[in-house]
């Protein structure tokens, strides 16, 4: 089934799409596992994928940052535009194009390296900077990502020495140094605890003045707290895709109404 | 504002990356040479070997496989001394070693002590890191005369009136011979089948095991009932690997065997294998019958390895499989 | 519920194998014992200085083993040399570039078999291949033969170390724009530096003790000799010489000899473990 098209209210703001899914297709090898998605990112809109396990919500996400092509047969189909060129048939080299567009995973994955390191090990793939400007930008990703506060002192120890909750923000810390102009969160936060959630929470509303964000979330309260635009998927179709508000408080699709009140899920 | 528009305000354009990066190429290139060296390494050894053995088997055909001549001098040589003694060494150390190398991981896994294991399978352990020399030097030095002195005269007296087993433990009691051999390679191969049929044994699922006993089982009951079936490709894989290993162990043999090339009736006479004829005569061969003789013998160990050791795996990979 | 007659017979049964694994243990230690306390007692009775500052004498002289050791450290450094970067790389394909492909498989394949193949097999291919058309024994030869020994050992625990790194930090590393050999060199070595180290201490300790792919290859040498080109001395094959004399103070040597292989190839076993400990730890 084909996305609802947005609403009117929606419309009326002009907001300008930064990613344009047009149906797309995901194959396992034989099988399909996304059917024809028709979906737009929004840009610096926060836009939630939600829907039950399995439904292909994380499936969706690492297709736009081509993260499934380092694993055999699996394939995508149809079109992801950005800026007028499609990212999946584009010429230019998949590792340039990731920088573009950065991804933050569920589990917490710092580099084995100091936390310096960390964030300037991105940076430096693509930029030659002089040791003060690196600084200068390190500092800022951090306090982008509100960790500096806490690591300041220890800048040169280890990342995988923080906790869990620091080690995550560490991981958006790295994902912004190396601006790109979207974000990718796979379930940031099923790995934390509630204060540490709490916090990424808000770093997610500050980052979205910047940067276009796409987010998969089993939490639908988080969705509902954090994000502006939400599409409802189910068996690797997209059911409905609206407002957060209108999509929570009065969604068209049964499925969707259905999935909102817990009846599955 | 994001980094392409920080570029382009100042006037720069992103650094643009070739199609495939230089590093890339390289490092695959790199790591793909590495491997297929691999296989040029096994492919030049086999090659090598073949070559260096045609002189010998084009002068003596399949008779070299069942000859037990071996005399330099009048340059005929036959392989069946060398083959009998390292198939004969390599059952007799299998016989002794499985059972005490199974009955050693089951004691790992089912009765010892958590704080215990560990120290008692890293000791287990050191005993395959030996180097097979030292085995060699024991060997001459103390095990061999204390089977002389002791095991030997024995075994010797007792079967002296039994009927066949008199002709298989027959002395003089040299202390050196084939049995002697078998009794170092056994403590060679044992730490190995304890370790792989170790690691075999714990993956069988503990509810599994917990059903059984909940049962009434008693613990050798589940071993047997359980565990091994459970196990059993990998139990024959590692029995493979080990008797691999022990055909093609050299420096222990060599020392204890004995050297002689004879196919004897006793298991205590002296004897050879192919790794210790090799190992012995190989600096002192004169003229190229004997020297392509000899490589002709490490062909036939090679090739005999190679398949023991590649049934080994494919029943080790098997049990893998079972278990997915 | 009363023991019914099968009951206690199949308790009994259980309780006599269970008796015999014990025994089987304590056997396994014991020999541990005997082998390790025979080798320490005969060993130690020679070591002095001279062992560690003289050559092999010849028989019924006094001497040592310094030109023995020195080969044998020489031909272990340069095998390690020549081994472990091929076999890093290797180990890399097989785990990296090559996971999915099928050539991957034939490769660690083979490698499993070379792990265990008779090395004095080795040393034939070694001989026919550098020996006979160099003319002459040498050095270098045995030092190429002991690499052949390395690359099987680390090209294995490379592959098994680096799988072990978690594909997320791959993704992790991809997702910031790194290119493939980058993620490698910097990320997954830089996470699997522990336990490919220990592969290569454990090669190292593997081929200390080698004799045969040494004995056509690296010969032996009676003096002093620092030239690779010519037969060079090594622990193992002068401990073959010495012991399987009618000298008894070459014996002693030999012994002495063995001592030595077999501490240095302890320690490293040790020390390989210890990292591994540590790393776990952080």
């Amino acid at each position: 089934m084909n996305a609802e098209s947005p609403s009117d209210a929606v419309r009326s703001t002009g907001a300008k799409e930064k990613i344009s899914i047009r149906n797309l297709s995901f194959y396992y090898d034989q099988s399909k596992a996304l059917k024809g998605i028709n979906l737009p990112l929004y840009e610096r809109q926060v836009t939630a994928f939600i829907g039950p396990s399995g439904c292909g919500k994380s499936t969706l996400l690492r297709i736009l940052n081509r993260i499934y092509e380092l694993y055999p047969k699996q394939r995508a189909e149809g079109e992801v535009m950005m800026d007028g060129e499609n990212i999946l048939t584009s010429k230019e080299p998949v590792d340039s194009l990731r920088s573009k567009i950065g991804m933050v995973f569920q589990k917490p994955t710092p580099f084995p390296m100091s936390i310096y390191d960390n964030i300037a090990f991105g940076i430096r793939l693509y930029e030659k900077l002089p040791g003060s400007e690196m600084n200068d930008r390190v500092e800022s990703a951090l306090r982008r990502a509100a960790l500096w506060d806490e690591v300041k002192d220890k800048l040169h120890t280890s990342g995988q020495g923080l906790s869990g909750g620091q080690q995550q923000r560490l991981c958006i810390a790295r994902t912004v140094a190396v601006k790109p102009e979207v974000i990718l969160l796979d379930e940031p936060c099923s790995a934390l605890d509630p204060i540490s959630t709490a916090r990424i929470e808000e770093l997610i509303d500050e980052l979205k003045t910047d940067y276009t964000i796409a987010i998969v979330t089993h939490n639908m309260q988080q969705a509902a707290r954090c994000t502006n635009y939400a599409a409802f998927m189910f068996l690797g179709e997209l059911i409905e895709f609206d407002t957060t508000e209108k999509l929570f408080t009065s969604p068209s699709q049964p499925k969707t109404q259905e999935y909102i009140t817990g009846r599955f899920g | 504002m994001s980094l392409s528009e920080t570029l382009a305000a100042t006037g720069q354009t992103r650094p643009r990356v070739s199609a495939r990066p230089i590093g890339d190429r390289v490092l695959h290139a790199l790591t793909f040479g590495s491997a297929i060296l691999v296989l040029v390494v096994l492919g030049g050894v086999f090659v090598s070997l073949v070559e260096g053995s045609l002189p010998a088997l084009q002068a003596f055909g399949l008779k070299f496989l069942v000859d037990e001549t071996w005399n330099p001098a009048t340059e005929v040589f036959g392989a069946a001394a060398p083959i009998y003694g390292t198939l004969l060494t390599s059952a007799i150390a299998l016989i002794i070693a499985v059972p005490v190398g199974l009955g050693i991981s089951i004691f790992l896994t089912e009765l010892c002590p958590a704080w215990a294991a560990r120290p008692i399978a890293i000791a287990i352990e050191l005993l395959a890191g030996i180097p097979s020399i030292i085995y060699g030097i024991w060997g001459l030095f103390v095990l061999a005369p204390f089977l002389q002195r002791t095991f030997q005269p024995f075994v010797i007296g007792v079967f002296h009136h039994v009927p066949l087993l008199n002709k298989l433990f027959a002395g003089p009691p040299y202390g050196i011979g084939v049995f002697t051999a078998a009794i170092i390679l056994a403590i060679m191969i044992l730490p190995f089948i304890s370790s792989v049929t170790r690691d075999v044994f714990e993956t069988v699922p503990h509810v599994l095991k917990e059903a059984t006993y909940g049962l009434g089982c008693t613990t050798w009951e589940v071993i047997r009932r359980v565990v091994i079936p459970h196990t059993r490709a990998g139990v024959i894989g590692a029995i493979m690997l080990a008797l691999g290993r022990a055909l093609g162990e050299t420096m222990a043999v060599t020392f204890v065997i004995g050297n002689a090339h004879k196919i004897a009736a006793s298991i205590l006479a002296p004897g050879t294998t192919i790794s210790a004829t090799i190992a012995n005569e190989f600096t002192e061969a004169t003229g190229d019958l004997y020297t392509s003789s000899l490589i002709a013998l490490g062909l036939i160990l090679f090739v005999v390895t190679f398949i023991v050791l590649a049934a080994a795996r494919f029943m080790l990979h098997r049990m893998e499989q079972q278990g997915k | 519920m009363a023991s019914s007659a099968i009951t206690i017979r199949r308790r009994f049964r259980s309780k006599v194998f269970m008796g015999l694994s014990i025994a089987a243990a304590g056997l396994g230690l014991l020999m541990l014992a005997i082998i390790l306390g025979t080798l320490i007692y005969k060993g130690v009775a020679g070591i002095n200085l001279a062992v560690f500052t003289e050559m092999t004498p010849p028989p019924g002289s006094e001497g040592g083993l310094l030109n023995a050791i020195f080969g044998s450290v020489v031909m272990t450094i340069i095998a390690i040399v020549i081994g472990t970067p091929i076999s890093i790389l290797a180990g890399t394909y097989l785990a990296e570039y090559g996971r999915y492909r099928r050539l991957a498989h034939i490769v660690r394949f083979i490698n499993d078999i070379l792990l265990s193949a008779p090395s004095i097999v080795v040393g034939l291919f070694v001989y026919e291949i550098l020996v006979t058309t160099l003319g002459h024994f040498s050095g270098i030869a045995g030092a190429i033969a002991l690499s052949i020994l390395v690359i099987p050992i680390v090209v294995r625990t490379t592959e098994d170390m680096l799988r072990l790194v978690p594909d997320t930090l791959r993704e992790a590393a991809a997702s910031v724009g790194t290119p493939r050999w980058r993620m490698i060199v910097s990320i997954a070595y830089r996470a699997a530096s522990t336990g490919i180290t220990t592969g290569v201490l454990l090669a190292v300790a593997r081929i200390s003790g080698e004799t045969a792919p040494l004995l056509f290859t690296a010969l032996n040498n009676q003096f002093w000799s620092s030239d690779l080109n010519q037969p060079l001395a090594s622990l193992p094959v002068v401990i073959f010489q010495f012991a399987l004399s009618p000298y008894e103070d070459w014996q002693q040597l030999a012994w002495t000899g063995a001592l030595l292989i077999t501490l240095s190839v302890l320690i490293l076993s040790i020390f390989a473990r210890m990292i591994t400990a540590r790393k776990a730890q952080r």
